[in-house]
């Protein structure tokens, strides 16, 4: 191996805060060489965006203690002064960030904004010189009609075709090093793909050392020649990828490795469930008119969220619905639960049609069907105890009070993992994988028979979301729960539901048991879905590119 | 834009109505105000109360009273019952000193207000931040009446730096048109600058914490320019509403300083008609001002447009 193009050698970052102090970064060493991508993994709070800000010298905070070097080609960095770390970032150190929506400029062009960061690095370039240097940086990425799409704002452009921007602009000066920071977590599964594919290729084609910084062990078999694995702001774990994924010697990372959840691994085999169907939805439609007009607001034309949907749950059964962004499947999941009233179509429960109800006709079926949310950080009301937040419920529906209530709420705090000294404590004390627990109990407190999960793990860490799935599928056991589990990501609906419901475009384009869909999908679309899927295993990952990629 | 256009006039004509009729009432509940009365005189027969009240149509229904002053305020026919003059003339010769003084009063403000937040944010937490904010929150605080009248009597009776109030035409004496606003100037703006340097600071510190701002330092930008460019060029567009919404409303008359600074402006106008119960102008000068409040918002949306290319004219809120 040639000399390290980047050394960090005993990287230490501590915030000073309320609560005293947070060693974010702990003695972190690593080399980049030239050419090589370097995949540094970890879950949220490993200190791993704080080491890359850290390196372009981004960690701003007056309340930051950095200590250690950062060297790019033998120069130091961590003391250099603003002005020559302005000519590294940028010019000698591009910078990828995660989420593609937030991190241009909403008021600026998209060309006008790479034209900026190119000028700040060759004054002496006209600007049409430097448009012209954009837009081939654009097109080198694969924007189409690059030229033309340079005038546009970012929110005339869609996820995948901004962090293509992203891209083009971290590149558009021919970097040495590019970092990218959980480059492709904003996105669908199918674009995730497709932008994976875009960095392995310029990393070929320019020999470009990149720093890949993930939570996603997927993402690193795809693209990364090494590892480092962070936890708690060390490095417990570096090498090869065959050295990290097929002999792992931490614990932590054996840990890590083992709480992915498969799409190539069936679920465990669960007896066969289901008197009857629970739930049956015929010929839903959600439309949402698009509203014009000056007075009178008359319907101008409508997105159709749902648009004809038609399926059934059977008692004790999980409904796996998966679809990309946008594709209406947590609009289904809302009209079905009659939180959105359909524009058309049948939804009845045990029997009964509950499309069109009233509120107060709903009131007493609430009850037999809850929702758990996706964010658990931002569906419990802050201000309120967990306790209260939990016994609110069963208040509500005058189902008990005073010493009773209390004790049914700690026998629910028992019941999903927590304890029931945590009953005076608030949302803000918990980490993300309590507070869903939280927000299970809540959902279980009137003892329902269905529960509509919107993405319940998704905000989670892997190692949480393992817990959180384990969690569900030991109450549905004891307490005969159904479920309908809608999530993004089709590897994690394989693992808990029994069947599985494709939806695109506000339809179902496929649907049928777990297994069958997942490993002899019928649908182009389901097809696509599945080989988008990056798979967490190294040599696997280079057959299917081998197949593909060339 | 056409869209746009009719929407705002349709919203302008809802807006005057209801307000023109809110005041109309109201002067008429209040007790003892009955104009004829007040045109009579203190020792008038009950016969010249009666032909006035004939005269000026005061015993017709509501309504009607309603309709003909405001078919008067727009074909410009509108007497007062004070002296009876002209209203709209009195209120056009008032432009000139009300519209120099806001014109003026929002140009300190506006250029104070961005500085001392600008400065502010960037020092955020420092010493220079401190000062800033006291001196913000001490030009809230202060009633401007009591500014006006220290600064008469500091600056202008015991120093005798500044004239005391009085409006010099532009047209005549340019120097001392601007001598003659400069503490009106002063004091009308003192406030707003509290409030804009405060909007203005917490927006950009908002605005520091944003995704771009790290993309913009990322890119290799001078902290000058990741603050000018990217901090305070989003963190402005608030802060056009809210001066969309005080300089029209200023427009219809900054009442108290030119009441105090004697300035014969629409404010000037507007208080002594207030004074005299004197109807006709004071619905001539809430149509006017209305009028104003609703084409700075028109302006101020399309501003919106400018600065913001993800808001298009016309289209519902989605």
């Amino acid at each position: 191996m040639s000399a390290a193009l980047l050394s960090v050698r005993d990287l230490r970052v501590r915030f000073a805060t309320d609560g005293g102090h947070v060693q974010a970064v702990d003695g972190v060493s690593f080399d980049l060489a030239a050419g090589e991508v370097l995949a540094v993994v970890g879950e949220s709070g490993s200190g791993k965006s704080v080491t890359a800000g850290t390196i372009m010298g981004l960690t701003h905070s007056p309340n930051a203690r950095i200590e250690g070097s950062v060297r790019l080609d033998g120069r130091k960095l961590l003391d250099a002064d603003e002005a020559e770390l302005r000519r590294v970032r940028g010019d000698r150190i591009g910078m990828v960030f995660q989420d593609p929506m937030t991190s241009f400029n909403p008021v600026y062009r998209i060309g006008d904004q790479l034209v900026e960061a190119i000028r700040a690095h060759r004054p002496g370039l006209g600007r049409d010189a430097a448009r012209d240097l954009a837009v081939e940086s654009l097109d080198a990425v694969g924007l189409p009609e690059a030229r033309r799409r340079a005038e546009r704002y970012p929110h005339e452009f869609s996820g995948g075709m901004r962090q293509r921007a992203m891209i083009a602009m971290a590149l558009a000066l021919e970097p040495e090093v590019l970092i990218a920071d959980e480059p492709t977590t904003a996105l669908d599964v199918t674009v995730q793909a497709q932008i994976l594919a875009l960095l392995r290729r310029l990393h070929r084609e320019r020999g470009l050392a990149t720093i890949l910084i993930t939570h996603d062990l997927g993402v690193v078999a795809e693209v990364a020649d090494r590892a480092l694995v962070m936890h708690e702001g060390r490095i417990v774990e570096r090498g090869s990828l065959e050295e990290v994924f097929y002999s792992p010697k931490d614990p932590y990372t054996r840990k890590l490795l083992g709480a992915v959840v498969r799409l190539d691994r069936a679920a465990p085999l669960r007896p066969a469930r289901g008197t009857g169907p629970l739930l049956e939805v015929a010929g839903l439609v959600k439309h949402f008119p698009l509203k014009r007009g000056l007075l009178t607001e008359r319907k101008a034309d409508r997105v159709r969220a749902v648009d004809g949907v038609s399926f059934s749950v059977a008692r004790g059964e999980t409904l796996g619905l998966v679809g990309e962004s946008g594709s209406g499947k947590s609009t289904l999941a809302r009209t079905v639960l009659q939180l959105l009233a359909p524009t058309s179509g049948s939804v009845r429960f045990e029997g009964r049609e509950i499309a069109g109800l009233s509120r107060r006709q709903m009131r007493p079926l609430r009850a037999e069907m809850q929702m758990v949310f996706q964010d658990p950080y931002a569906s419990l009301n802050p201000r309120k105890r967990i306790g209260q937040i939990v016994a609110e419920p069963l208040r509500l529906h005058g189902r008990a009070t005073g010493a009773e209530l209390r004790r049914q709420v700690e026998e629910l705090l028992e019941r999903v993992g927590l304890a029931p000294e945590h009953y005076d404590r608030f949302p803000h004390e918990f980490s993300g994988g309590q507070r869903q627990r939280v927000g299970i109990a809540r959902a279980l407190s009137l003892r329902p028979k269905l529960i509509v999960a919107d993405e319940p793990v998704s905000a989670l860490d892997v190692s949480i979301r393992a817990q959180i799935l384990a969690l569900l599928a030991d109450l549905q056991e004891e307490l005969g729960l159904t479920y309908v589990f809608v999530a993004h990501d089709i590897g994690v609906v394989r693992h808990v539901a029994d069947r599985i419901a494709v939806m695109h475009e506000g339809r179902i384009v496929e649907q049928g048991p777990a297994d069958r869909v997942c490993e002899r999908p019928s649908d182009p679309y389901t097809k696509s879905l599945l080989a988008a899927v990056p798979v967490p295993d190294p040599r696997e990952s280079r057959a299917r590119r081998a197949s593909s990629d060339t | 834009m056409a869209r746009f256009v009719a929407k705002r006039i349709v919203g302008a004509a809802v807006v005057l109505f209801a307000i023109s009729v809110i005041v109309f009432l109201i002067f008429n509940v209040i007790p003892s105000s009955d104009p004829a009365q007040n045109l009579a005189g203190k020792n008038a027969t009950p016969t010249l109360v009666a032909s006035i009240t004939e005269e000026w149509g005061l015993d017709e229904p509501l309504p009607q009273q309603y309709l003909t002053m405001m078919r008067k305020i727009f074909t410009g026919d509108l007497i007062s019952y004070e002296g009876r003059e002209d209203v709209n003339e009195r209120i056009l010769e008032g432009v000139p000193a009300t519209f120099s003084l806001c014109i003026g009063a929002a140009l300190i403000w506006m250029f104070f207000g961005i500085l001392f937040g600008y400065l502010s944010a960037v020092r955020a937490g420092g010493l220079l931040d401190r000062a800033l904010t006291m001196v913000a929150v001490t030009g809230i605080s202060i009633p401007v009446f009591w500014l006006a009248a220290i600064f008469l009597n500091y600056l202008t009776y015991q120093l005798e730096l500044f004239p005391s109030g009085t409006y010099v035409p532009l047209t005549e004496n340019p120097a001392e048109w601007a001598n003659h606003l400069f503490l009106p100037w002063v004091t009308l703006a003192i406030g707003f600058i509290g409030i804009y340097s405060r909007v203005l600071r917490s927006n950009m510190l908002d605005a520091m914490n944003e995704d771009y701002v790290r993309t913009a330092r990322a890119k290799g930008l001078s902290e000058h320019r990741v603050m000018s460019r990217h901090v305070l060029r989003n963190s402005l567009v608030p802060i056009v509403t809210l001066f969309g919404l005080d300089f029209g409303a200023l427009l219809g008359g900054a009442i108290v300083v030119e009441g105090v600074f004697n300035l014969d402006g629409i404010g000037l106008y507007t208080f002594e008609s207030l004074v005299n119960q004197d109807l006709p102008p004071v619905m001539a000068v809430v149509v006017f001002g209305a009028f104003f409040i609703v084409l700075f918002n028109a302006l101020v949306d399309i501003a919106y447009a400018f600065l913001d290319p993800r808001v298009k004219l016309g289209e519902a809120a989605r």
